[in-house]
């Protein structure tokens, strides 16, 4: 227990630490890059909360996400290798106030509230069948429909992305 | 131990791997090739070039041997012999080989360089048309398996190994592995010829011999995971099941990498189309075809 | 205990993405906090699934969807960001005051 509570604050810590370096750094592709290894970190939590697919799942989603986020970055900024050290930010401290009363906020409620939290849980082979049973069995409606509403508002945004015909 | 054995076997492997790889590119089997130039590699200077973004260049070559690494950790060479049994092996192997468009990003951001810009992004362009072929295939692998287990892939194929079962899957999943790795026709990152190496042509020294090394580490890997996948991995008469591991796994990367001889280097453009408007209908098409084969047969 | 421990970092997570996504004046760099919010949501959704139901694998097909919703609001927001580049050669939000309604 002691032992997971030391990794999960360790991973936490990681990513935290990453995700502060994300809007620190002026490099673009730094920037994606330690969003990327943020995320990584959280997937390191969900492998210490014992939550195998998702911690693997998790680290292999985001390494090309933050990967394409990278290259969107390079496109789309005026200043992409931070060698110009330009400010990019606007309402700083308005930002960093609802920063933290949002941290607060949610910190309050993590530590207020009275948890009753149970210990066991099943082995990750275990684990990966019941969720594939879950996914196809009692949530299959939800998670079909989810699927198919992403899937369409994917299309929908690659078609608001392509280049129409110019008209003159 | 078995860590200890797992780490040698790659060591041995990627030494085969690299006299291969000059005997295809050279003509010559010179079985000291690759000591000569390794050593001779490490005695030269490690040239640091101009404004690098120094984390990253100093972090990508490590980062590429490290992923290499720990998709093999997850591939059992014999009963028994496997790092890491995890539950979700399959998966972790796609996990481990995407951070090697990660690092081959880094090296090529890195040094501050043209070329080995131009080399890092074209693979990620690379990543986005072959990452469907590697996930879908093992997908209709792990159906078959009816586990991400890798072990259990294995014993799954003793009645039939997955490169007969699921023919289309395999070749998909050869093509996707040699885009992985970066093997000649679809070299695109390191192209020499064209971007006097790409991501590696800042490297020099012993960060080149790391990167070197995980380039053919790398190699193995994706032979060995062929093999662990559609090959029956340690399945086979009279040899004891290493060996069988050891032969088929070699005998992949050989033909990965005289497949580079005899072809042309693709454009990334058509690569990218191709694979999706090709590869992942046909890889949709294998999940169905096993499904049914599953299901009906 | 662990599962506070879990829970906040689930919030300081969240506060560095809310504190990105109100400062920065990049279309992207916008994204990149709300990316960081769904993280956090995603480190709460298993803390709860592990340390308070961990029978019940609704809360893991939760964590699957709100992942997929994370690469959807990337597609989203970079097919946006595409049309308004195109558009006007930027994304600077600054530069967007036409959008306000």
């Amino acid at each position: 227990m002691v032992v997971q509570a030391l990794f999960i604050s360790f991973f936490g810590l990681a990513a935290i630490w990453f995700g502060v370096v994300v809007f620190r750094t002026s490099s673009m592709v730094r920037s994606a890059l330690a969003l990327l290894f943020s995320q990584a970190a959280i997937g390191g939590m969900f492998l210490a909360m014992q939550a195998e697919f998702l911690g693997v799942l998790q680290i292999m989603m985001m390494a090309t996400e933050m990967a394409i986020m990278a290259i969107f970055m390079v496109m789309y900024m005026m200043d992409p290798g931070g060698l110009g050290e330009m400010d990019m930010s606007h309402q700083k401290r308005a930002s960093i106030a609802a920063g933290v009363l949002g941290t607060l906020a949610a910190v309050g409620v993590a530590l207020l509230v009275d948890w009753t939290p149970t210990g066991t849980v099943t082995g990750p082979v275990e684990q990966t069948r019941l969720l594939g049973i879950e996914i196809m069995e009692r949530s299959m409606l939800i998670f079909e429909t989810a699927g198919v509403t992403i899937l369409t508002a994917m299309i929908a945004a690659t078609a608001v992305a392509i280049e129409g015909r110019r008209q003159r | 131990m078995t860590t200890l054995l797992i780490v040698l076997a790659l060591l041995v492997g990627a030494y085969l791997v690299a006299v291969l790889e000059g005997w295809v590119s050279t003509g010559q089997f010179r079985i000291a090739g690759p000591l000569h130039s390794g050593a001779a590699m490490l005695g030269r200077e490690s040239i640091v070039p101009r404004k690098p973004d120094r984390i990253f260049f100093e972090v990508a070559p490590p980062l590429l041997l490290v992923s290499a690494v720990l998709a093999a950790a997850v591939l059992p060479l014999a009963p028994g012999l496997v790092v890491a049994d995890l539950a979700t092996g399959a998966l972790f192997v796609n996990a481990a080989l995407a951070y090697v468009m990660v690092a081959l990003l880094m090296a090529g951001w890195g040094p501050n360089a043209a070329y080995a810009m131009v080399g890092g992004w074209r693979f990620l362009g690379q990543l986005v048309a072959y990452s469907m072929l590697i996930v879908m295939p093992i997908t209709a692998v792990a159906m078959r398996a009816e586990s991400l287990v890798t072990t259990e892939v294995v014993t799954s194929q003793a009645p039939l190994w997955n490169a007969v079962y699921q023919p289309l899957g395999f070749a998909l999943f050869l093509l996707a592995a040699m885009a992985v790795c970066f093997l000649p026709p679809l070299d695109l990152p390191d192209a020499p010829g064209e971007l006097a190496g790409g991501v590696m042509a800042e490297y020099t020294g012993w960060r080149l011999a790391v990167m070197r090394l995980a380039r053919a580490v790398l190699v193995v890997t994706l032979a060995a995971a062929v093999t662990v996948f559609y090959l029956g991995g340690w399945l086979g008469p009279v040899l004891p099941p290493w060996a069988w591991t050891a032969l088929k796994a070699l005998a992949v990367a050989a033909a990965m990498l005289l497949a580079g001889r005899y072809l042309p280097r693709l454009r990334e453009a058509d690569f990218l189309a191709w694979c999706w408007k090709l590869g992942i209908p046909l890889a949709l098409f294998n999940i169905f075809y096993v499904g049914v084969l599953l299901l009906v047969v | 205990m662990t599962l506070a421990v879990a829970l906040v970092v689930g919030a300081a997570l969240f506060g560095i993405g809310l504190y990105g996504a109100l400062s920065q004046t990049n279309l992207v760099m916008i994204m990149m906090g709300v990316e960081l919010m769904l993280g956090a949501a995603m480190v709460n959704l298993v803390a709860f699934w592990r340390f308070l139901h961990p029978e019940t694998y609704s809360g893991q097909m939760f964590v699957l969807i709100v992942m997929t919703v994370m690469a959807l609001e990337m597609a989203v927001g970079f097919g946006v960001a595409t049309g308004r580049f195109r558009a006007k050669g930027s994304v600077e939000m600054e530069e967007a005051q036409e959008l306000k309604g």
